[in-house]
């Protein structure tokens, strides 16, 4: 039991430090999820909305191949990539495996489809009748797609929040095509994994203590944002 | 703006659920759109406010000038529902969001959404969240909000089944001022025989998807000449 009380002692004291070591490396995962989630957002966000308000053959499959995605397991995700990026890979040009490009690409890859999906199920029930009203009014197709992004903006942060939770918390993929690189790629998750096999509990748990305080700020704003939307 | 109906068809499957010949509508004036249920009376309007494409036909709309066009002016018709959706912002700002689409100056949309509020009673309710409203509430901001932009003609889908009669006062009185004073082109449906005595110039009877009748408001209810007609007037439950 000791060695698990004096390693949280032992976390917050590092936390209280500002250990350099440790907050470059919570820094590279917040910008490696941030960045990500944002690219994300800018291509899953506008192709949810359009796969929840048009009809076109096929779009039950690639809705089902969406369904998939939401759930493949990160090491799958970062296997491919690793395998794309290969030097003898079609990317393999680039140089990219083992670099934060490649980290963040693999990311994309995770949380795309989950906003896709998540923007899909908000605009399929809501959608018609808020673009309905849009057209009524006059609106043309920019300002309606405006209109649908104001009246559904809670779900899609939602969507935003729920795409984060699974950049950051993810190892699998950013172990593989990042390579835990010391001073380069070593995101907290990776980090807590290597701590583990050296047996630097207290350090290990400090990450952990830092990843799950990120992961309630993250919940906490998005509870405001729910709360406000239905009392203010 | 008077409208055309030109070989006016709309089929589901096997069924011909609107099939309107020929016929011509008045402009500046409320005409009450009524009929059994499943006449057909939704389907015309929502084709006829550019919602809905007819499987056949053509509706054609006045222009300025005088001449006729098959393009619908989305910019100058709406459409309000029995169940409208308000938008997840303040009553005034759903009643001043047509005017900002059209890119009316500021001065002219806080004037007319004050205005439109104390018209019909919702002055108080400025502030209010939209989905804070009782159904009167909620309604009587859709037609503002619907009327706010001027549009040259209004098509109304049973507004106030459902209102209570104080907001349904409200909202008849506004609709009157509306073509009174804009000289608007008002269509509205209703299941109300007493609503269409108390607001409508001109009346046209739908069944069964084609137009039976239409004429002057006291002729059609009072002296109806097609049998039909006579007998949804009187009263009687047609299907
Ligand atoms: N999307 C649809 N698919 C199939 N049938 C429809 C559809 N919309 C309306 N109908 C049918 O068309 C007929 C006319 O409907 P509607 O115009 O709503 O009637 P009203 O408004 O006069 O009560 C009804 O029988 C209705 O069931
Ligand atoms: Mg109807």
């Amino acid at each position: 039991m000791d060695y698990i009380l004096d390693g949280i002692k032992k976390a917050f004291e590092l936390i209280a430090s500002f250990d350099s070591e440790i907050y470059g490396i919570v820094g590279l995962s917040l910008f490696v999820s941030l960045l990500a989630v944002f690219i994300s957002l800018l291509i899953g966000i506008p192709l949810g909305m359009g796969l929840g308000t048009r009809n076109f053959r096929g779009k039950g499959i690639i809705l089902r191949i969406i369904y998939t995605f939401m759930s493949m397991p990160p090491v799958i995700a970062g296997l491919f990539l690793f395998l794309i990026l290969m030097r003898r890979g079609p990317l393999g040009r680039y140089q990219l495996n083992y670099t934060v490009t490649a980290m963040i690409i693999v990311q994309i890859c995770l949380v795309t489809p989950i906003i896709i999906g998540l923007t899909y199920n908000l605009v399929r029930d809501k959608a018609p009748e808020i673009l309905r009203l849009g057209v009524t009014l006059g609106g043309s197709r920019w300002s309606n797609f405006l209109l649908l992004l104001h009246d559904l903006r809670r779900g899609l942060a939602a969507a935003v929040v729920s795409g984060f939770g699974r950049a950051i918390s993810e190892v699998g993929a950013v172990m593989i095509v990042g390579g835990n690189i010391t001073g380069k790629t070593r995101v907290m998750t990776t980090y807590i994994a290597e701590l583990k096999s050296m047996g630097d509990y207290s350090r290990a748990i400090a990450v952990g203590i830092i990843l799950l305080l990120i992961s309630f700020i993250v919940n906490t704003f998005l509870y405001q944002v729910q709360q406000r939307g239905e009392t203010e | 703006m008077k409208l055309r109906f030109e070989n006016l068809t709309k089929i589901y499957g096997e069924r011909t659920v609107l099939n309107i010949a020929d016929a011509e509508t008045p402009s500046g004036i409320i005409t009450g759109v009524v009929g059994p249920n499943g006449a057909g009376k939704s389907t015309l309007l929502n084709i006829a406010c550019g919602l809905d494409e007819p499987t056949a036909g053509r509706v054609l709309y006045e222009t300025a000038n005088g001449v006729f066009t098959d393009r619908p002016p989305m910019k100058d018709m709406t459409l309000l529902s029995q169940k409208p959706y308000l938008i997840r912002t303040t009553v005034e700002k759903n009643i001043a969001y047509p005017m900002k689409l059209r890119r009316f100056p500021r001065e002219t949309r806080t004037g007319r959404t004050e205005k439109l509020m104390e018209a019909i009673g919702l002055t108080p309710l400025a502030k209010q969240k939209s989905w804070k409203l009782s159904g009167g509430e909620a309604q009587k901001t859709a037609l503002a909000r619907a009327i706010s932009f001027r549009p040259r003609v209004l098509f109304l889908d049973e507004p106030t089944s459902g209102i209570d009669n104080r907001s349904t006062a409200e909202i008849e009185s506004m609709l009157r001022a509306e073509c009174r004073k804009n000289g608007t082109t008002i269509f509205i449906v209703t299941h109300d025989i007493a609503q269409v005595r108390r607001i409508c110039d001109h009346v046209i009877f739908i069944a069964e998807g084609r137009i039976v009748e239409q004429g002057k408001a006291a002729q059609l209810l009072d002296t109806p000449r097609e049998e039909l007609t006579r007998r949804f007037v009187g009263g009687e439950l047609l299907y």
